[in-house]
This record gives structure tokens, C-alpha cells and sequence, in this order.
């Protein structure tokens, strides 16, 4: 049950990135390689400044993790929003990017000397993200996911921005026509959109591997799109669905172990899973405008 | 000497290229009729499967490739079902047909060739020579001493050009992606065609994933694709929906992935990673320089629905 705790925590980070993407008509499917960049950079800062103080270092990553992930998804964002580039090819092509990037980083200026293998060194113990129950992996990754979704809510709810956001996805040429700056919630979207993936990468590295690896991810950012549909980009939705994706993986792996079947099913669960929410209006007859 | 490496790379940039260019003629197709198919990837990976599957079983050739064809087409349909029938977003139907044939096609052939410590292959295809015009220095080689394949890539490359601007097909189908709703009152059947459209698409991305299996590795594995589907679809972009530029698109791409390869291989001390991230660079890099000039089917990406305005 935990270990499906652990596995939803960067699910729902990721996920309530997409969301808010998805919300203003950016199509994020890079929050894989956002989250990439967001545990480089928790493994730069440990490795960089190793005597820094844990407060200090916390606040630190976190930061520096949202902004090195919003900044990768600035990229496609700036693109789309000043030269109408499809968001969805470049996120994409960013992705292979950042998993190429880390595989380069791990084997030269963040390797571990002492070890053969391409890893980073443990990260200083000040960059440690808290342990909840001791015997299980499970982290404060989690609440810090929690915290994420009630300021994406307040955020996409309660404020103007938040409003503006919504409505340039719901109509961009409506908002183009009132006087609304599209590509602006644009930009500031896919900052957010790719902040929120980035912390889920520090949350991988700073709650459960301590060390950049290479396939830290088992692409839990194509995952999190999945998420973020199933929980209808809300928040609530969303700490749910996140949740759900997680039991079905872990139930997948426990599964390959005591039976042998492959944990691909999980793969195809989920893809069968989207196309009945998108069919399920002709094929079902839901009274739905 | 120089000449020999030259041309031996020129011969691996066409096929790299042609996988990639297979499959992105069709994507034109249906991106001209409105239906954008983000799901190219699964496409590839249900091509590569299938024929590779019907090679392993039958050995002969003729089969594996019509499998492949109907694996890409069935998939293709998919889409085509979600996005016209069910008007669902395009973009998110294509994505979770990637994720359903990324789980389907490793779980298919886990079940039929179990977990095993040697690949399962088969004899790849041998390139054929044409005589004289594979003697041509340098070029000779990397265009006319190819596998067939990339003869057929040739031949749609010509027909599609013809088809799209000599013929009233090619101005149906472009009426189907401009203007929906002034092909329906012209008597147009905007569905039938743009269902053709996706399975002409299903075909070709079929045959580029056939190809990988057949033509190049002669195995399977998980997620052998490796995001050369969306690749094909920023030759697309690049290409402007033109078969010959497409066709460009792609050899520039599968050049960065040739260079790849050949730079891996001379041991230098650089991570291979920095190598394997080329092609991926080159074409966001080759998408920036095109910006701007692009130009949409207007109805790309939206359902028709006869009865709403």
C-alpha cells in the first residue's frame, strides 16, 4: 500500500502539471523530460553545495527544480506561443533530450568517480526529503504533492490568472478577440505546466534514489497524461486517478512476480482505459453536449 | 577512399530516411483529409509486430508485409473510429493508441516468444541493385541499390505527387481538409473519405514499421520504434505536407541518425548518449527554421459534424 504512495506521489506532481497545461490548450507531453531536468538539478545543488543547511537546501531544490522544469517547457511554450509551433512534437522531441542528457550527465560531470557504473554520487543527507513510515519508501514527496494540488486548485479556481487560463484554453480566439494575451497564459502555463513536472523529478531523487540514475523514470510523464485525463485535469480528480494508475501498476508488477504475467498489461490497460472515456459518448449513449 | 565512406553514409542516411518517410506520407494523407494521427508511433510498432510475427511464422515475405499493412491499418482505424465516430481529441486518441500499442505489441510477443536470452530473428531483406543507375558515383549506391522498400518509397513519393495536384481525388481530399462543410454540400462524403484517408495512412505507417523489422534489425523487441513515429510527424510538418518535400524532410532526419551512428562507432571518449541525442536535436532545430511558413489544412484536428454549425 505504500509503495503505491510512493509510485502515485510523482504520478500526481506530474500530472497536475499536465493539467494545468492542458487547461490553457498546451499540450504538454514533455513532463518526462521536465522531470528529467528537475533531478538534474537536485543532483547539481547536492553535488555543487554539499554543506549547505537541510532548510536552506530544501527550499533550494525545490525552486530550482520548478524552474529548470519550467524553463524546459518553456521551450515548446515560447515556441508555440510566438511562432504557433506544435507544442506536442517539440515536448516530445525534448523529452529523448533530457533522458539523452542525463545518460551524458551520469557518465561525465556528475559521475561518481569511485563507481563504475554511471551513477552520481549519493547526494549529502541534507537533500534527503523526510521518511514518513520507516519501513517503507515511502516519503514526504507526498504531502509536498498534496500541497501542489490545493495551490493548483486555488490557482486554476480562485484567481484571475487561474481564470484566464481556463478561458484561453476553453477559446483561445474569443479571448484573442477581448483583449485577452493568449500566448502570455500560454508561456505562464507551460512555466507552471513544467515547474510542477520538475519537482516530481526532485521528488524522486531527494525522497526515494538519493543519486541521479539513468531511468529514474519508467515514463511515469507519459503516465501522467493518462492522470490528468482520468481525473478530468482537477485537482481532486486527480490526487484519485493518480492513485489509481499507481495501484494498477504495482498490482502489475505483483502480478508478473506471483504469476508471470507481463507488466506490459498495464500498459494496455491504460490505453484501453482512455479510448473508452473517448468512445464512451457514441458507444454509450451518455447524454453529453 | 573518401569517396567510399561518403557514399557508404549517403547509403545509410536513404534508409534510415525511409522508415521515417513511409510513414509520414501517410500521415500527409490523412493530415490533408483533417485527421491528425498523433498515434504514428503505434502504427510503426503494430507494422513492425505483425509482419514481423508473420515472418517468423510463414518465412515468406509477401505475407509478413501484408501483415504489417494490416496491422498498421487496423490501428490506424482505431484512430479513425475515436476521432470521427466518437469526435474525440485527435491528439489524445493518438496518445492512447501509443500507449496501447506499446503495451500490446511487448505483450504479444512475450506471450508468443516467451522471455527468452536470444532474440528471435529472421533473415532480413537483401538490397536490390538496379543495374546502370546503381553505378552512378556516390549517388548511384545510396538510390538505386536499396532493398525494395525504398523503390516503393520512390514510387508513392511520384503517385502521391500526382495524385494530390493532377487528379480530382487530391481535390477532394483537400476540399475534405479545408472546408468540411462546402465538400458536404458539394456531395461529398466527408467521412468516407477521410476514413480512406487514415487507412491510407494505417498502410504506409504500416509498411515504415514493417520495414524496421524486415528490412533493418530482422528482430523484434520492446518499443523498437523509439520515437521515429513522431519523428515522421515533423517530416510532415517540415515537408509541408508536400510528398517531395516530406521525402527531404525525412532524408535530412535520417542523416543526423546516420551521422549517429557512424560517430558512435569511432570510440571517441563522448558519452554515446551525446550521439543518440543528434537526430532529436536536428529536428527540433530543423522545426524552428520552418516556422512560420507552415501552413495548416484548416480543418486539422476537427471533427465534422454535419448537424451543428
Amino acid at each position: 500500500m505504500a509503495e503505491v504512495l510512493v509510485r502515485a506521489t510523482p504520478l500526481m506532481l506530474a500530472a497536475l502539471g499536465v493539467s494545468v497545461g492542458f487547461r490553457t490548450g498546451f499540450l504538454n507531453i514533455g513532463a518526462e523530460g521536465q522531470l528529467y531536468l528537475g533531478a538534474i538539478s537536485i543532483t547539481w545543488l547536492g553535488m555543487t553545495f554539499p554543506t549547505l543547511p537541510a532548510p536552506l537546501m530544501l527550499v533550494l531544490s525545490l525552486v530550482l527544480g520548478f524552474l529548470s522544469g519550467g524553463l524546459w517547457a518553456l521551450i515548446p511554450g515560447l515556441l508555440k506561443a510566438k511562432f504557433g509551433l506544435s507544442e506536442v512534437i517539440n515536448t516530445i522531441m525534448l523529452n529523448y533530450i533530457a533522458i539523452n542528457l542525463v545518460g551524458i550527465l551520469v557518465r561525465t560531470s556528475l559521475k561518481d568517480p569511485t563507481y563504475p557504473y554511471p551513477m552520481s554520487p549519493m547526494l549529502p543527507a541534507s537533500t534527503n526529503f523526510l521518511q514518513l513510515l520507516s519501513p517503507t519508501r515511502l516519503h514526504a514527496g507526498l504531502l509536498l504533492a498534496l500541497v501542489c494540488a490545493a495551490l493548483v486548485y486555488l490557482l486554476m479556481f480562485q484567481t484571475t490568472l487561474g481564470f484566464c487560463m481556463r478561458a484561453v484554453g476553453l477559446n483561445a480566439r474569443a479571448c484573442q478577440c477581448s483583449g485577452i494575451a493568449v500566448s502570455k497564459y500560454v508561456i505562464i502555463s507551460s512555466l507552471i505546466s513544467g515547474g510542477l513536472s520538475g519537482l516530481a523529478g526532485v521528488s524522486e531523487i531527494a525522497g526515494l534514489h538519493h543519486r541521479l540514475i539513468e531511468g529514474i523514470s519508467p515514463s511515469y510523464g507519459y503516465l501522467a497524461i493518462i492522470v490528468s485525463l482520468l481525473g478530468r485535469n482537477n485537482p481532486v480528480g486527480i490526487v484519485f486517478a493518480s492513485l489509481g494508475i499507481a495501484a494498477l501498476q504495482v498490482g502489475s508488477m505483483s502480478m508478473q512476480r506471483s504469476s508471470g504475467v507481463p507488466t506490459s498489461i498495464a500498459s494496455i490497460i491504460m490505453g484501453l482505459v482512455v479510448i473508452m472515456i473517448l468512445s464512451r459518448k457514441s458507444l454509450f449513449r451518455c447524454k453529453e453536449a | 577512399m573518401e569517396l567510399v565512406v561518403l557514399s557508404s553514409f549517403l547509403a545509410a542516411t536513404v534508409r534510415m530516411a525511409a522508415p521515417i518517410a513511409l510513414a509520414a506520407l501517410g500521415e500527409t494523407i490523412s493530415e490533408k483529409a483533417g485527421v491528425s494521427n498523433i498515434g504514428v508511433e503505434a502504427i510503426m510498432l503494430s507494422g513492425a509486430y505483425f509482419s514481423f510475427w508473420a515472418m517468423f511464422q510463414s518465412g515468406n515475405v509477401y505475407v509478413a508485409v501484408f501483415a504489417g499493412i494490416l496491422g498498421g491499418a487496423g490501428t490506424s482505424l482505431i484512430h479513425a473510429f475515436l476521432s470521427l465516430r466518437c469526435k474525440a481529441d485527435q491528439t489524445i486518441a493518438g496518445l492512447a493508441l501509443n500507449f496501447l500499442f506499446l503495451g500490446l505489441t511487448s505483450f504479444l510477443f512475450l506471450m508468443q516468444f516467451g522471455k527468452t536470452t536470444t532474440l528471435p530473428s529472421i533473415t532480413v531483406l537483401k538490397p536490390v541493385a538496379l543495374p546502370l543507375l546503381s553505378n552512378i558515383p556516390i549517388i548511384g549506391e545510396a538510390l538505386f541499390a536499396q532493398d525494395p522498400f525504398v523503390y516503393v518509397l520512390y514510387l508513392m513519393v511520384i503517385l502521391l505527387m500526382v495524385f494530390f495536384y493532377k487528379t480530382e481525388w487530391g481535390v477532394i481530399l483537400h476540399a475534405v481538409g479545408e472546408a468540411p462543410r462546402a465538400a458536404d454540400t458539394a456531395g461529398i462524403k466527408v467521412h468516407a473519405v477521410r476514413y480512406l484517408a487514415c487507412t491510407a495512412n494505417g498502410v504506409l505507417g504500416g509498411l515504415g514499421g514493417a520495414y524496421l523489422t524486415l528490412v533493418k534489425l530482422g528482430f523484434f523487441q520492446e518499443n523498437l520504434t523509439g520515437g521515429k513515429g513522431y519523428i515522421a510527424l515533423v517530416a510532415v510538418i517540415l515537408g509541408r505536407r508536400n510528398p517531395l518535400g516530406v521525402l527531404i524532410a525525412a532524408l535530412v532526419i535520417g542523416s543526423a541518425e546516420a551521422l549517429q551512428i557512424r560517430l558512435q562507432t569511432l570510440g571517441s571518449t563522448i558519452p554515446s548518449q551525446a550521439f543518440s541525442m543528434l537526430p532529436y536535436v536536428v529536428t527540433v532545430l530543423v522545426l524552428m527554421l520552418s516556422m512560420g511558413k507552415g501552413h495548416n489544412p484548416a480543418a486539422l484536428g476537427l471533427p465534422y459534424e454535419r448537424d451543428k454549425r
